[in-house]
């Protein structure tokens, strides 16, 4: 750690996993349920779970994000952090609202939470992913803000580098996309037309941005390849990001009353969207192979080439399946997208994530650059145990999200919604199987923060044989 | 190979790409609303419709329901629900009927203890949706 | 890069220009490629629609068009020629010569626009014209584009920011050029002529 100030990310990483945990436990609640309907019912409905499950998932990657940002910023601006008690305290901010956001989710219904926190006066709640209270919602916007002019600060009186450049874009239009959640008109076309301007733009669009600019930066630390090459590559690929992702918004506007020829412009701008998270592969393995240095820490490179593959696997190719309008007018709104959606977050952002906090840990906890042997070799287990894991979960409901497009909406007698869903239980049943496997996973993974912490780091390697 | 590959150039085409879309997504943006009044039903968007989009909301049904093919996959379609049970009556019965420790071993929609205006208007917000021309899509009764 | 390395001379180098504009020129093309395609595809389904409503295009504002975008790419190769001979001047005039035809191609266009704007036409009138629009209107906007980046190349050429052996710039906004013009190349016969 070359500045103090990049100390600040630590609780940032820290809470992150922690609600990580949780979003997983919700999420074998949930998997439960679809296969054991009145588990925890009424008291847990699945809505409710499912609420608290990717609220926290949104919620852990956004602390990612930001210790990301506070831990590599500094580094890049060769400077300490303009504010750092700002950081902490938004830190503080941000975990006792989200905790109570989801608090209020478990202990009372849904509706009342509405009326306890003066939802008629600026309606917002009851969207989907957009379920926070309003006054949450403010809250996020403050702490976005006070986070947004710490780093911005931070940047504009140091070093400029494209990737702290291209991050800040990224964060910056972060938060302002957010501004649109609190458009709710009464208009369920134009509600839902703006609400994706919040959704995919984040995910196909700017998070993209944070995505690329962590990876750039991680592979410059532990490749040693020269940072001219990496920041050029990282241009062209957010580049194609957004020629692509914009107007690859169409693809959400086939079936919700917009206008048809969406179906055009969506399906062939979307069917490009893979293009950039391909050249994210090919940069990755390339930049590695081109690597001037071995880097003791082989767990964070092990997470770096993971992210490009699986984000091309989960975001890249389970898009494309079913992004073309003729195809997805049977898919949309089935298993297939939740497939889509978990392999996909998975892949790009919970894996980025994981790959930052990997590289960062070992600094922050006072190591010099990686964990000992025997930490990183559970980590890595960590890493096959949850993303075999996702792999299966991803194929499982493909599985059962072909069954039910056949059943449900291209066979001859279309069958209803329940009755097929029974039928193809057996595909649920599996899928909470792997998602035990990913539980082990993670449970793994945070054992190997206490694993071998007294043992001395790790080597790289050939730096025995050429001692 | 005497090839030149600027950052200067690769950052342009990020700049420029970016902008150049993002004035194409408005275009559309802008044709889209002025197509909207044509397709989006909104001759029917009466305060009581208004009021069934609040009570949507406020009892979470997205988080188990799609409307539109938009939500959680754990419930039926609610965007035809208007025309695959025909009335608003169907509608009404069902959303009061529920049992409120549920169907043991079944997924079961909870008791919303809704009041009559409520089941109202959120049975005349269901209409509305279903008569949103959305090209045809579900493509059948099932949703 | 800032350690412009000098770098073997410019002539001979293959590809011209920045290589960073060809990845972006092959991507570009991509996209239109599969619009084409898809406009292929569409067409093959509704012959009749598609011939009915192609006679209501104004073919012969379109040859113009042609025209003015064929000689506009002839003056961008005089441009690139006149500065790999160090003239700068004459390489900024033959740009504003271009940029000059492109803004002729920009209004024909928009006259034509006007003329289906008038007529009620419009994205959602039927699959012919929402083709017909898309495809035009996205190639109407890299015409803009295609007019910003030669202006910038022909305002740096004018303070002398290029010379016989460092023109990279020149060559790169040429090929995109060229770009715009290629796919109007396929565009015209495509959606006003086969039939």
């Amino acid at each position: 750690m070359q500045y103090k100030s990049q100390a600040v990310a630590k609780p940032y990483f820290i809470a992150a996993i922690g609600l990580f945990v949780g979003q997983i436990l919700f999420g074998l609640i949930l998997g439960l349920q679809y296969v054991w309907g009145d588990f925890m019912f009424p008291e847990i409905p699945f809505n409710v779970a499912r609420m608290v499950h990717t609220n926290l998932l949104i919620v852990w990657l956004l602390f990612g994000f930001m210790g990301a940002a506070y831990y590599l910023v500094p580094e890049e601006s060769e400077r300490e952090l303009y504010a750092p008690w700002l950081a902490h305290a938004m830190f503080w901010i941000f975990l006792v609202a989200g905790a109570l956001t989801i608090l209020g989710y478990l202990m009372v219904p849904y509706a009342k939470l509405a009326e306890m926190t003066h939802n008629e006066l600026l309606p917002t709640m009851g969207r989907e992913f957009l379920e926070q209270p309003t006054i949450t919602k403010l809250g996020i916007v403050v702490v976005a803000l006070a986070f947004l002019f710490n780093v911005g600060m931070t940047v504009l009186k140091g070093r400029k580098t494209v990737v702290t450049l291209v991050l800040l874009l990224g964060l910056a239009g972060l938060a302002v996309l957010f501004l649109f959640s609190f458009y709710n008109p009464d208009n369920v076309v134009k509600d839902k037309y703006y609400w994706w301007w919040v959704v995919h733009l984040w995910v196909e669009g700017v998070w993209e941005l944070i995505l690329g600019s962590i990876l750039a930066f991680v592979l410059i630390k532990t490749t040693g390849v020269d940072r001219e090459v990496i920041e050029k590559w990282l241009y062209v690929i957010i580049a194609m990001t957004l020629i692509t992702g914009i107007i690859g918004t169409g693809h959400h506007y086939y079936w919700i009353g917009t206008p048809e020829y969406w179906q055009w412009w969506g399906s062939i701008f979307s069917a490009l969207e893979p293009i950039p998270f391909f050249m994210m592969t090919v940069f990755a393995f390339n930049m590695v192979n081109r690597r001037r240095r071995n880097h003791p820490n082989k767990a964070a490179v092990l997470w770096a080439l993971g992210t490009a593959v699986m984000a091309f696997l989960g975001a890249g190719v389970w898009g494309f399946l079913h992004t073309l309008s003729p195809v997805n007018y049977y898919t949309h709104g089935t298993q297939i997208t939740a497939a889509h959606g978990h392999m996909a977050f998975y892949g790009a952002y919970v894996m980025i994530n994981l790959t930052m906090i990997s590289y960062a840990m070992p600094m922050l906890r006072g190591r010099t650059a990686a964990n000992s042997e025997r930490s990183q070799v559970l980590e890595m287990w960590s890493f096959w145990l949850m993303t075999v894991s996702i792999v299966f979960i991803t194929l499982f409901l493909t599985g059962a999200g072909i069954l039910q497009v056949w059943l449900q909406r291209f066979s001859e007698n279309p069958q209803g919604f329940m009755v097929v869903q029974e039928k193809i239980a057996l595909f649920y049943w599996l899928r909470e199987i792997a998602g035990v496997v990913f539980l082990i996973g993670l449970g793994t993974y945070v054992a190997s923060f206490f694993v071998g912490a007294k043992e001395p780091e790790a080597l790289p390697e050939g730096a025995a044989a050429s001692a | 190979m005497s090839q030149t590959f600027t950052k200067a150039m690769a950052r342009n085409i990020f700049y420029g790409g970016t902008v150049f879309f993002l004035l194409l997504f408005l275009v559309l943006t802008f044709d889209t609303t002025r197509a909207l009044p044509a397709r989006d039903n909104r001759a029917a968007l009466t305060p009581t419709v208004a009021h069934g989009k609040a009570v949507w909301e406020k009892n979470n049904c997205i988080g188990c329901h799609t409307l539109l093919g938009e939500g959680a996959y754990f419930a039926p379609e609610l965007g035809n629900v208007y025309k695959r049970y025909g009335s608003k009556e169907a509608i009404i019965g069902f959303i009061k009927s529920r049992p409120v420790e549920g169907i043991p071993g079944r997924r079961s929609m909870p008791q919303f203890n809704l009041s009559d205006k409520d089941l109202d208007a959120v049975a005349e917000f269901l209409k509305y949706v279903s008569e949103i021309n959305a090209a045809k899509w579900p493509p059948n009764i099932q949703g | 890069m800032s350690q412009t390395v000098v770098i073997a001379p410019a002539p001979g180098r293959y590809p011209p220009g920045d290589l960073a504009i060809w990845i972006f020129i092959l991507a570009e093309l991509l996209v239109f490629a599969v619009f084409f395609a898809a406009y292929a595809f569409a067409r093959a389904g509704d012959v009749a629609l598609f011939d009915e409503y192609q006679h209501t295009l104004d073919r012969r504002a379109a040859l113009v068009n042609t025209l003015a975008l064929i000689t506009s790419s002839y003056f961008v190769v005089r441009a690139t020629a006149a500065i790999r001979e160090g003239s700068a001047r004459d390489c900024a005039r033959w740009l504003a010569g271009a940029i000059g035809l492109g803004a002729l191609f920009l209004v024909v266009k928009s006259l034509e626009y006007a003329h289906h704007l008038e007529a009620g036409v419009h994205l959602g009138t039927n699959t012919f014209y929402m083709f017909y629009l898309s495809l035009t209107f996205f190639h109407f906007m890299h015409v803009l584009m295609g007019m910003v980046i030669l202006g910038a190349v022909a305002l740096k050429a004018r303070r002398g920011g290029y010379s016989a052996t460092e023109h990279t710039g020149v060559e790169t906004g040429g090929v995109y050029w060229h770009m715009v013009d290629l796919v109007w190349l396929i565009l015209f016969p495509l959606v006003y002529v086969m039939r």
